[in-house]
């Protein structure tokens, strides 16, 4: 069952457009959102967001469409990024604070949990953070309100390899615990390791939507990895 | 008090906002253009503004479970605040001149504008031209408001002049009234000011949420 859907989303940009943009995402599964930089995975995470108001098309949430619906829907949706840090100077307890005012399903014991987990201190400054626990800050906020979906914009990026692997992991249970996630990287290598699903997408246009399997099995050549499905297909593509 | 104030509060705002509001002091200074301290304070709003955006504050706030409206209404709700706050001094230490001090050399022999309901209302208008100038200008982008607040002083620089200089035209000495003289025309021009405050900063408020709806983030 699709729990979020885009039907022919486009965006037009003076040196970009983002194509009739059309995908599910499955109940329960990770999702991978790969591409290159500047492919259009941000964008399209954006209008999924709110944050980008595509020219057309719809998005759905729970059947629900984004528009007209915001409040509930973003209550049941957490967002994290790799490239954005919020409120530099403010120690991580206050950013915590009010921002748990705005979830009424916040869950205590949970942000306790992955506060630990991810060696977070709340005395300190995102400013002090390093990029790796910045990402880990911000995905602490999208876990800590029990979001049904996780949208999450390159979060491994700017990780250590240890770091990566505990959040795929982190990964792997969200899932066995129901959470839908869909998050966009460049590197393979995670999708490997934990997605159900991926999404490619290059140009503006989605190229590819399929489960794991079907992807290296009709888009793949004999005993080739994702990492290199993925460069022959950019390479056709930039042809 | 709502979420989103309360966010304005706790995170959005910086400390020198607050400080700003003491400006309202500048009510008491004798022979000092009393509707500067109304300036000062926008500039405080200003200020807080300009370190909101390097702490990608918009950003944060329309990810929250709200409405993008509702990120406009937090933060017309948080300059609201502060400019009722600094108008509420302005207008007890108003009092104070307009009746412990209204004999008071130093008052009398001002060249300048006197504290009286004349001038609050100036100030309510300033603080109106404030939300539409700045604050709609900024709700265009959600990130350029150097351009809107250049604007702002020029025409903030316009009205102070004008208010300073209007008891000098033949027939408007009553606009410079010293304790309750001219005391109806003084009320009915404080009712003028906070009618165009209402008015002001209600259209900005619905204009920014219209933008504020349309733009990127």
């Amino acid at each position: 069952m699709s729990i979020v859907e885009l039907k022919e989303v486009c965006k037009t940009y003076p040196a970009f457009e983002l194509k009739d943009i059309s995908f599910s995402l499955e109940e329960g599964k990770i999702t991978g959102f790969i591409g290159r930089n500047g492919a259009g995975k941000t964008t399209t995470i954006k209008s999924m967001l709110n944050l980008v108001h595509p020219d057309s098309g719809e998005i759905y949430y729970f059947g629900l469409p984004l528009a007209g619906h915001e409040r509930e829907i973003k209550q049941r949706v957490g967002y994290s990024t790799g490239t954005l840090s919020w409120y530099p100077r403010k120690p991580i307890k206050n950013i915590v604070e009010v921002t748990r005012m705005f979830y009424p399903n916040w869950d205590e014991k949970s942000y306790r949990k992955y506060m630990e987990l991810f060696g977070l201190d709340e005395s300190k400054k995102p400013i002090e953070l390093s990029e790796g626990m910045k990402v880990k800050f911000n995905l602490l906020l999208a876990l800590s309100h029990r979001a049904e979906v996780l949208i999450l914009d390159e979060p491994t990026s700017g990780l250590d390899p240890f770091s990566r692997d505990e959040l795929l992991e982190v990964f792997a249970t969200l899932k066995e615990h129901g959470a839908t996630i869909l998050f966009s990287t460049h590197i393979t290598f995670d999708l490997e390791r934990v997605a159900d699903n991926i999404i490619y997408i290059s140009q503006g246009e989605i190229r590819a939507a399929a489960s794991k399997r079907d992807f290296t099995k009709h888009l793949g050549q004999a005993g080739e990895t994702l990492e290199e499905i993925f460069l022959r297909l950019e390479r056709k593509v930039t042809e | 008090m709502s979420a989103m104030l309360r966010k304005e509060m706790r995170l959005s705002a910086l400390i020198l906002t607050y400080l700003f509001i003491g400006f309202a002091l500048l009510t008491l200074v004798p022979g000092y253009p009393v509707l500067c301290g109304a300036f000062f304070i926008t500039l405080g709003i200003f200020q807080g503004f300009q370190s909101a955006k390097e702490a990608n504050d918009i950003v944060y706030s329309a990810l929250l479970p709200v409405a993008k409206r509702d990120v406009v209404k937090g933060k017309y709700q948080f300059v609201m605040m502060i400019e009722l706050c600094g108008f509420a001094m302005m207008l007890i230490l108003t009092v104070l001149r307009m009746t412990v001090f209204q004999a008071s050399p130093v008052y009398r022999q001002n060249a300048l504008m006197n504290a009286n309901p004349f001038f609050l209302g100036s100030a309510l208008l300033l603080f109106g031209l404030f939300n539409v100038i700045f604050l709609g200008g900024f709700f265009k982008t959600a990130y350029k408001m150097g351009k809107y607040f250049i604007i702002y002083i020029f025409v903030a620089f316009l009205v102070i002049l004008g208010a300073e200089a209007l008891h000098y035209f033949p027939g408007l000495d009553s606009l410079n009234a010293f304790g309750f003289e001219h005391f109806g025309l003084q009320l009915a021009l404080l009712a003028a000011g906070i009618l165009l405050y209402a008015a002001l900063t209600y259209l900005s408020y619905n204009k920014a949420c219209k933008d504020f709806e349309r733009i990127d983030l």
